[in-house]
Parts: structure tokens; C-alpha cells; sequence
């Protein structure tokens, strides 16, 4: 949900890292931070179990171009991945502004990326946001390893809809892919807010 | 634009922060975050010192929306305060309407009861402010006109590129 400040010149957005677990949403965010200046950034947060694993979320604040003279802040946030923490997930959804919705390009994890992304139509629907009418995109990840299906393949499972997301091939544990999407996405929802079309062009 | 999208204009901010101000001077607590539930921070007064209020704002909002799973888990609407007790800062969380909530932080200074006390009176004058926040227009002055797609391009400054 955006937040217009006059008074602090600053426009915020939610940013929802969504995908099956184990699949890099939480990779994405570290390269970010890793990689952004210090004047773009704020502290990473990391809600996690002692395994590594997404408990809660992970959140991580960055800020890009100014528009007439605001300051457009997105705040990055990761759900954990696991089936069982659907009520987290759900909670972090609120108030998003848009998606990236990051596939595990493994063969053996196909059906975990198609359950994952209906789930978060579902969660998306308790909030009445429709996915075909916010702005999001797919990043395939992992494409590094050795079992990963074809561009294509991906395309067909998780991108077949009426209306067709821009989806990105990624390596996010090297960067690969990572400021792709996040430009993107970004942009998607500068558009749908103010854009004189409010179709956005990729 | 979702039902969510919220402006806050210099004349409310200045309306609210004066408020929260009076606040702190009432309770004498610390410093007052009024913070959206989706974790955004609203408008933040009286830190005594440098505080991430980015950072408390998203897991002030985290940790006060699984409360509220919580209480409907027990059948209640929500758990409308929430009280972490430091060894010298404590915080006080609590509802300001359905998209916002105060977060109050405080030391030896003071009670949790004046704090609650006061909290409740400064949440309900700050709902009416927000209340009206809402019904403005949320796009004024520059933010007004459509803008290009070219002014649109944001473009993160990735340093290993």
C-alpha cells in the first residue's frame, strides 16, 4: 500500500518476495544489500529459524529515483516459503504494492512453484487485490544448475494467463537477474500509481 | 489504488505531530511512532536518540498483526495493547483504527497505566485526523498531473554492476 508523505516528500511501496521455499527469496534481498550503496539503504531484518529458514519474513529497505522532488521508497519484504506458514505469509501480504513472485527452475520443484503461485492469488483475493490487476513479476532462479526446465517450459507453467507478466532468468545467490527484476517491478508499480498509461511497458 | 493507499498532507502531519507531541509531554514517555499496519512508518516524534524507525515501524506492524491472529485464533476481534517490558525501554503498542497503530517507547520515567491512559486519548483524536486525511484528495500539486513513462525509470544503483 502506498504512502504518500507531503510533509516528509517521501512516496513508500511494499515490495512482496513470494515462491515456494528454498527458492532465493531471501537471496535476492541479501544481494541487494550486499550490493546497493549505503545512501539507498537501510538495515536488513532477517526473521529466520536457526536453520536459515524464512520464519517470518526478511525486510529490507531501499530507495530509488526521486519524482517531483519525492523520494520513492520500497520496502522489500520476503514470506517464508514453506507450505505450513500460510497464515505468515498471508500477514505479510498486506498492504503490498507488488510482486516478485521468484520460481525454483529445478524439474523436481515444478509443482511446488504452480502451488505456491495459486496460494498467493488465494492470499491475495482475502485482501481483494486481483494479481491480474497489480503489478508483478516472475524471476526463474537457479539457473545455474545442472536440472533446471527450459525458459519455455517455466513460461508455460507459471506465465500462461491472459495477461502475460515479464519474467526474468536468475542466479540470484550471484546477482544474476536480481536488479532486472527489482527495476522492473519497481517500475510496474511507479507506473500503475502515476503513470499517464497506466498499462506499463517492459 | 487500493482501498489501503493512504496520503498524509503537511497540514495533517503538522496536526499529528503536534498531538503526539502534547502526548509525550502528557505521559512523559520517550518518543511516539504512528505506523500503518502494512509497516509502513507514518510519522515518527521525540526519539532522544538516532532510532531505526524504518526497521521498529515493519516489525512493530509484524509483531502486532501475528498478535492479532492470535487473539482470533482465541475467538477475540484482536489484542488491541501490546507490552514488551525492557530492563530500561519499554515499548507500548496499540490500536489507532483499522489501518494504523501507535507505538509508544518509554523508561522508568513513567507507568504503562499513564501511558495506556494517555495512548487511548491520543489514538482516538489521531483516528479523526486520519479519518479526514482519507477523504483528501491523495494526489496534489506536482503529483497531480500523470507523469512519463521516462520520469518513471527507477533505476537502483547496484555498485557491482
Amino acid at each position: 500500500m502506498s504512502v504518500i508523505n507531503y510533509a516528509a516528500k517521501a512516496i513508500n511501496f511494499k515490495v512482496v518476495y513470494y515462491g515456494p521455499g528454498v527458492a532465493g527469496k531471501t537471496a535476492n534481498l541479501q544481494y541487494v544489500h550486499k550490493s546497493l550503496p549505503d545512501a539507498n539503504k537501510g538495515n536488513m531484518i532477517s526473521l529466520a529459524t536457526g536453520d536459515d529458514r524464512t520464519l517470518f519474513f526478511d525486510f529490507l529497505p531501499v530507495s530509488a529515483v526521486t519524482v517531483r522532488g519525492f523520494e520513492t521508497k520500497f520496502q522489500l519484504y520476503t514470506v517464508p516459503g514453506q507450505v505450513y506458514y500460510n497464515m505468515t505469509r498471508k500477514l505479510v501480504l498486506r498492504g503490498v504494492d507488488g510482486v516478485v513472485f521468484v520460481a525454483d527452475s529445478q524439474y523436481d520443484r515444478l509443482k511446488d512453484n504452480v502451488e505456491s503461485l495459486r496460494n498467493l492469488e488465494e492470499n491475495l483475493k482475502e485482501y481483494d487485490y486481483d494479481i491480474d490487476k497489480m503489478p508483478w513479476v516472475l524471476q526463474y532462479n537457479k539457473r545455474d544448475l545442472p536440472n533446471v526446465a527450459p525458459r519455455d517450459y517455466m513460461e508455460f507453467m507459471l506465465n500462461k494467463r491472459a495477461r502475460r507478466v515479464p519474467s526474468f532468468e536468475a542466479v540470484a545467490v550471484e546477482g544474476k537477474g536480481v536488479y532486472e527484476t527489482l527495476n522492473t517491478v519497481s517500475r510496474m508499480i511507479l507506473m500503475s500509481e502515476f503513470g499517464a498509461e497506466q498499462e506499463v511497458r517492459t | 489504488m487500493s482501498a489501503h493507499d493512504v496520503a498524509i498532507h503537511e497540514v495533517d502531519a503538522a496536526k499529528i505531530d503536534a498531538l503526539l507531541t502534547r502526548f509525550l509531554d502528557d505521559s512523559s514517555a520517550t518518543a511516539a511512532l504512528l505506523i500503518d499496519r502494512s509497516g509502513q512508518p507514518l510519522t515518527t516524534v521525540g526519539p532522544s536518540r538516532t532510532l531505526d524507525t524504518v526497521s521498529i515501524a515493519a516489525l512493530a506492524a509484524g509483531a502486532f498483526s501475528s498478535t492479532g491472529a492470535l487473539a482470533r485464533l482465541l475467538g477475540e476481534t484482536e489484542f488491541s495493547v501490546l507490552f514488551h517490558q525492557g530492563a530500561k525501554e519499554n515499548m507500548h503498542v496499540s490500536t489507532v483504527d483499522e489501518q494504523a497503530i501507535l507505538l509508544v517507547i518509554f523508561n522508568d520515567q513513567t507507568t504503562v497505566g499513564m501511558v495506556r491512559l494517555f495512548a487511548k486519548e491520543a489514538s482516538r483524536a489521531i483516528g479523526d485526523i486520519l479519518a479526514e486525511a482519507r477523504k483528501r484528495p491523495r494526489k496534489t500539486g506536482g503529483l497531480a498531473a500523470p507523469i512519463s513513462a521516462d520520469e518513471l525509470r527507477p533505476s537502483f544503483p547496484n555498485k557491482r554492476a
